[in-house]
Order: structure tokens, then C-alpha cells, then sequence
């Protein structure tokens, strides 16, 4: 299949917008402005922004712990301010100030994060059991890295969505790491995919750097999804650009990356890709680009704003206390 | 009057609570056919896309029942045991427990878990474990366990409907208990707790097998001693007031608990009562506990658990 040009537009944008989130992340990191800490999807963000960019908002998304997620709730329609707000403790946060990195958009139905990496393999199979029992169609998305595919939680969920046929894509953004271990040291075989097509679940291994080859292979896993046709899992092999967390040095195994190895990977910018396809494929001209850079510019800008401006959550241990059960 | 097992009035509140509530599910291994007979032939009534089997895979069976509350069901999970509740302890307490309050407290979790637990049975530490201490210190999740079958038929319809996690074993010790069970629904509030007799020398606090330990103690002793005996009924949250009128009464105070003595249920009620009833005190509180060593399997699991003799030495400890 082929993207139409209003697909490609809306990737190509969602990609800049990440970009420019991605980038002011760690610039406030660095400067002390964010609480808790930051693992950033530099160099990675086309595999969110293709599995986000068609879903409805009643489609339960988990995403990535990479990025904190942004890439991928930007895409799916969300106002990141008020994750942001939340990132820095304020009042305004999507949690009420109450968690520092969690985001929690229920009327988005992202529900939840967890600091384990492993997590999402089990809301994610309950809300896809939800999803097939309401019978409205509704597409769950399972967005995670390789190292998440080293928990039993991987063969459990999927192992769930396989018996049951849930209506859930597993995207695997393999970025090759697991913290500072190589994929290859941790896991046996070159592709993830075989796990799942091991539980008879179609597995495709795409280009994860190619956010137009990643989102024809996710629009297909969703419409398979939403016809009620089972899951289907997708392995985008991506690249890390940055650290696995801001503050930790970069490692490779258990010695410092190599220069080539960023020089190497700098040429595979997602953001770079794109804008030679769309220019070379007359989706979109240089002005037309730079307008999307300025607006995501200014998005960016603003969300900060809302987030510096917003006050410090500041319950009692009283108001707290009420607030551990539901009515 | 018509009278019911505890067992078979746990199984008629989800029956009539699943009537009520098309959102209501059930989800654990081999509850279709029943393990025990809380959920024998439910499947019949509502088929298996409300009496949900799943692989032997407990992380991936509360999974689908934690996301599924999120999206709007009110499940039921069964762990078969209460020791499997630990194969994914980070589901269950940190992830589901602390959910709402961690993502804004806006969006609840109703969501219900239970499973069999209790000495007595010989079956060995990975089948007999209490769990309900452990479960008490994990912030968010509301912590019950019936004594007797019409506490349990309410109890367990209350959990139901209730919009946070729960959890609701049941001790395989009393599961054959039976008394009068109305026919229709009834709910009994979490963190009541309930005088199961009244007395003025000492207040005896016990649950399931051991309430009735106590109760017979009770009768036992009566003429001599006159014991007060407190059914907690909910350890989160806990109805410390119930308790503290019963000491102004009787000063003196035995906790029974068949879970472990270190940082047990009991310890946290013997704390409360120290710092909120010190001076209702004319004895030192004592303490009838699991000691903290694994529960054998065999025959040694009847040296180790609480029993009359050791609830009555502690309660003459007191009185004396």
C-alpha cells in the first residue's frame, strides 16, 4: 500500500513536532527543569510517531518508556503541556503534580506508566480484552523497546492476545540497546519478530529510521486489528542518537560508544530522511517545512510556558490521604 | 431460614452481582470447571466471556483484568491461591495498588481480588500463606476477609462495588462453615469490624478459622472470664474505634492472627491501639501469631499456628 499525501503530511509534522519535544527534554534536563529523570528517544522517534499518528482517541495506547511516551501522545492527539506541567511537579500536571514522569490521560485512554520496563505487556492485554468484548472496533497499541521483550511479561501478553485474537499491535522499537548491553549479547536470534510468529502472531521487521516504511506496515497491523482479525506485532529497528538516561555516560556494553558509531548513525536521522522524501516526492516545499519547524517551534514554547507559569502542587498530608482510594 | 456454606454464599454474591452488572467478570485458571466451588457451573449462566479461563500465567490473568477496570469493567480475579498473588507483586500492589493515586486520583480502579488461604489443610507453605498483612502495607489496595458465610455473601458483593482494588481472601478453614444467608443482596460496608460477642473482662480480636477459636474460648472460659470477641472483618481500612470502645470496657486486649508475627496485621493494630488508647491499658497487649518461620507441610504445621490453648494462655497472661 501507499500513504496518501495528507498521511505523509501528518507524519512528516508529528516527526517535527517530536523532534522539537525531544530536543527541549533534554535542554531541560541539563538545565534542571524537569524532575525525576529523562531517557531520550533522540534518533528514535519515527516508530511512535508511525504507530500514533491513525489511531482514535478511543484506541488504548501504551506508550514507549523511551521519550517518556511524548512522541508517541503527541501523535495520538494529546496536549503535551499538561505532561510537561506534570514534569515539573506542577499543579496543572495530567496527574495532578502527583507523579513527576507517570502521564495518566484517561479520556485518551492512556491510562497509565509504569517505571518497569516489562509493564505494558499486562494493562495492555486487559485493555485489548476490554476492547474485543465492547465490539466497537477499538485498536489497542503496545509500544515498547527490545529490552521490554526480555521480561515474561513479553511471552505472557502475547501469548494472551494470541489464544484470545485481542485487537492489539505490538510495537517493538529495537534500538539495539537495553540500557548500555547490545542487543546482540541479549537476545539469541537477529530479529524479536520470531517471539511473536513462535505464538503464530504475523511479525514484520521494518526500517525504524523510516517513519513512511514504519507507519504502511503499523496502518496495515491496525486495520487488521480493527476488522477483529488478531494481533499483529511489528520490529522497527531504530537508532539511539543519546544516552539511555540523562546524567549516565553512554555506553556500549560496558565502554564508552564510539565516535563512528554516532558519526554513522547522525546520517540515518529520521527527521533528515523525511524531509528528503517529501522534498524529493513534492509532498511538501522547503517553506512549506519550515512552517512546520516554527509551528512545532512554538508549540514547544508554549507548553514550556504553561508549565513555568502553572504553581508547585502543594496538598497536605490530609488532602494526600484522601486521595489514596476512589470514592 | 435458608442456610448456606460460606463458599456457596461467596459464589451467590458474584451470581448476583454479575446479574446486576453486565461489567462484571470473572478471570482465573480453571474457574469454568471450579477448583472450589465459588465458581462451579457460573460459566453456565454467563458463558466464558464472563467466566474467563487463561493460561497458567497469573502476571498475564491480572493483566487482563488491570487493564480491563481501567476500560471500564469491574473484575473479579481469582488466584486459586493466595501465595500466587506474588508471582506479580508489582501488579498487584505497586501498579494497581497505588494506580489512582499516582495518576491524579480522577480515573478508579474497581477490581477485585481473591484467592483461598489458611492452615490446617497440610498443604505447605506456597498453598497455606496468609497474605492479607503483606497486602495491608500496599497503599491503595482495601483489605478484607470474612469469618463467617453471611459476612462473606456481603462482603464480597461490597467489594464488587467498590470502585478500588480489593483484596478478599478466603481462609479454606471456615469454607464449610453454614448459617442463615438471605436470598437477596445485601452489602456490608469495608471497615466495619463486628462484636461477634460481648463480654467485660478481656476483648479477644480474631478472624476466620480462629474467630471461631475464640468464640468457643468464649463460651468456654464463660463464668470465670468474660471475653469480648471482635471480628476486624476488614484490616484496610480498619475500624480502630469498634476496637478502642471494647478496651474501655475491658482494658485488656489478645490479637489473633494466623499470618506472620513480624510486621503482621496484628503488630500495626498494637501500635494503633499504643498510641490511640494507651491509657485504656491495665494489661500489656498480647499477641497469638504465626511465628516467623515458613509453614511445613506436614504434620509440623500443627505446632506452629495459633490455637484455643494458646489463645486461652494469652488471654489468662492478661487477665492475670
Amino acid at each position: 500500500m501507499s500513504l496518501t499525501k495528507a498521511q505523509m503530511v501528518t507524519l512528516f509534522t508529528n516527526l517535527v513536532r517530536a523532534e522539537h519535544f525531544g530536543k527541549m527534554m533534554y535542554r531541560r534536563m541539563m538545565q534542571g527543569k524537569l524532575i525525576g529523570f529523562y531517557h531520550p528517544a533522540d534518533g528514535a522517534i519515527a516508530p511512535g510517531v508511525a504507530a500514533c499518528s491513525f489511531l482514535n482517541q478511543d484506541d488504548p495506547l501504551w506508550p514507549h518508556h523511551r521519550g517518556h511516551g511524548i512522541t508517541h501522545m503527541l501523535s495520538k492527539g494529546i496536549d503535551i503541556k499538561y505532561y510537561l506541567a506534570e514534569h515539573t511537579g506542577k499543579s496543572t500536571g495530567c496527574c495532578n503534580g502527583h507523579s513527576g514522569f507517570h502521564y495518566g490521560f484517561p479520556e485518551h485512554h492512556v491510562h497509565l506508566h509504569s517505571g518497569f520496563i516489562g509493564a505494558n505487556f499486562m494493562p495492555t492485554v486487559g485493555y485489548a480484552w476490554a476492547a474485543k468484548q465492547r465490539g466497537k472496533g477499538q485498536v489497542v497499541m503496545n509500544c515498547s523497546g527490545d529490552g521490554s521483550y526480555g521480561e515474561g511479561r513479553a511471552h505472557e501478553g502475547m501469548l494472551m492476545a494470541a489464544v484470545w485474537k485481542l485487537p492489539e499491535v505490538f510495537m517493538c522499537e529495537n534500538n539495539g540497546y537495553s540500557i548500555f548491553s547490545t542487543f546482540e549479547e541479549m537476545h539469541p536470534t537477529e530479529d524479536i519478530a520470531t517471539m511473536a510468529q513462535g505464538l503464530d502472531i504475523p511479525a514484520v521487521v521494518v526500517d525504524g529510521q523510516d517513519v513512511f516504511a514504519v507507519a504502511e506496515v503499523a496502518i496495515a497491523a491496525i486495520d487488521r486489528a480493527r476488522k477483529g482479525q488478531g494481533p499483529s506485532f511489528i520490529e522497527a529497528k531504530c537508532l539511539r542518537f543519546k544516552e539511555h538516561d540523562i546524567g549516565n555516560r553512554d555506553l556500549r556494553g560496558y565502554k564508552p560508544r564510539e565516535d563512528e558509531e554516532y558519526q554513522e548513525m547522525q546520517k540515518r536521522d529520521p527527521v533528515v530522511l523525511a524531509t528528503e522524501r517529501v522534498l524529493a516526492d513534492k509532498v511538501l516545499s522547503q517553506d512549506e517545512i519550515d512552517g512546520i519547524h516554527e509551528a512545532a517551534a512554538n508549540e514547544v514554547a508554549d507548553a514550556e510556558q504553561f508549565a513555568d507559569d502553572s504553581e508547585i502542587a502543594r496538598p497536605t498530608i490530609e488532602e494526600m490521604e484522601a486521595m489514596v482510594f476512589a470514592p | 431460614m435458608r442456610e448456606l456454606t460460606y463458599i456457596n454464599a461467596i459464589r451467590e454474591a458474584i451470581q448476583q452481582e454479575m446479574r446486576a452488572d453486565e461489567t462484571v467478570f470473572m478471570v482465573g485458571q480453571d474457574i469454568r470447571g471450579g477448583v472450589y466451588p465459588h465458581t462451579k457451573d457460573l460459566v453456565d449462566e454467563f458463558g466464558e466471556d464472563r467466566i474467563v479461563d487463561t493460561p497458567l500465567a497469573e502476571t498475564g490473568m491480572f493483566g487482563t483484568a488491570y487493564g480491563a477496570a481501567l476500560e471500564g469493567f469491574r473484575p473479579i480475579v481469582d488466584f486459586m491461591f493466595g501465595s500466587c498473588a506474588f508471582v506479580n507483586f508489582n501488579e498487584t500492589s505497586i501498579m494497581a495498588g497505588q494506580q489512582y493515586f499516582m495518576h491524579g486520583a480522577k480515573h478508579p480502579l474497581p477490581l477485585v481480588m481473591t484467592a483461598a488461604v489458611g492452615m490446617g489443610k497440610r498443604i505447605g507453605n506456597d498453598h497455606a500463606m496468609f497474605i492479607h498483612s503483606t497486602f495491608c502495607r500496599q497503599p491503595g489496595i482495601k483489605v478484607a476477609m470474612a469469618s463467617t458465610p453471611y459476612d462473606a455473601k456481603g462482603m464480597f458483593a461490597q467489594a464488587i462495588r467498590d470502585n478500588n482494588p480489593v483484596m478478599i481472601p478466603w481462609h479454606t478453614g471456615v469454607m464449610q462453615k453454614r448459617e442463615h444467608v438471605p436470598e437477596e443482596p445485601y452489602y456490608i460496608p469495608l471497615g466495619v469490624a463486628d462484636v461477634k460477642r460481648e463480654g467485660s473482662d478481656v476483648t479477644v480480636l480474631a478472624n476466620s478459622e480462629q474467630l471461631y477459636n475464640a468464640l468457643e474460648l468464649a463460651e468456654e472460659l464463660a463464668g470465670e472470664i468474660s471475653v469480648e470477641v471482635i471480628d476486624p472483618r476488614s484490616f484496610v481500612p480498619f475500624d480502630l474505634d469498634t476496637v478502642l470502645k471494647s478496651l474501655a470496657k475491658t482494658n485488656r486486649i489478645v490479637i489473633v492472627d494466623e499470618d506472620w508475627e513480624s510486621c503482621g496485621m496484628a503488630s500495626t493494630i498494637s501500635a494503633r491501639i499504643v498510641e490511640h488508647g494507651f491509657d485504656l491499658l491495665d494489661a500489656p497487649i498480647r499477641r497469638v501469631c504465626l511465628p516467623n518461620i515458613p509453614i511445613p507441610g506436614g504434620y509440623m504445621e500443627d505446632y506452629t499456628r495459633p490455637t484455643k490453648e494458646k489463645i486461652e494462655a494469652a488471654i489468662r497472661d492478661v487477665c492475670a
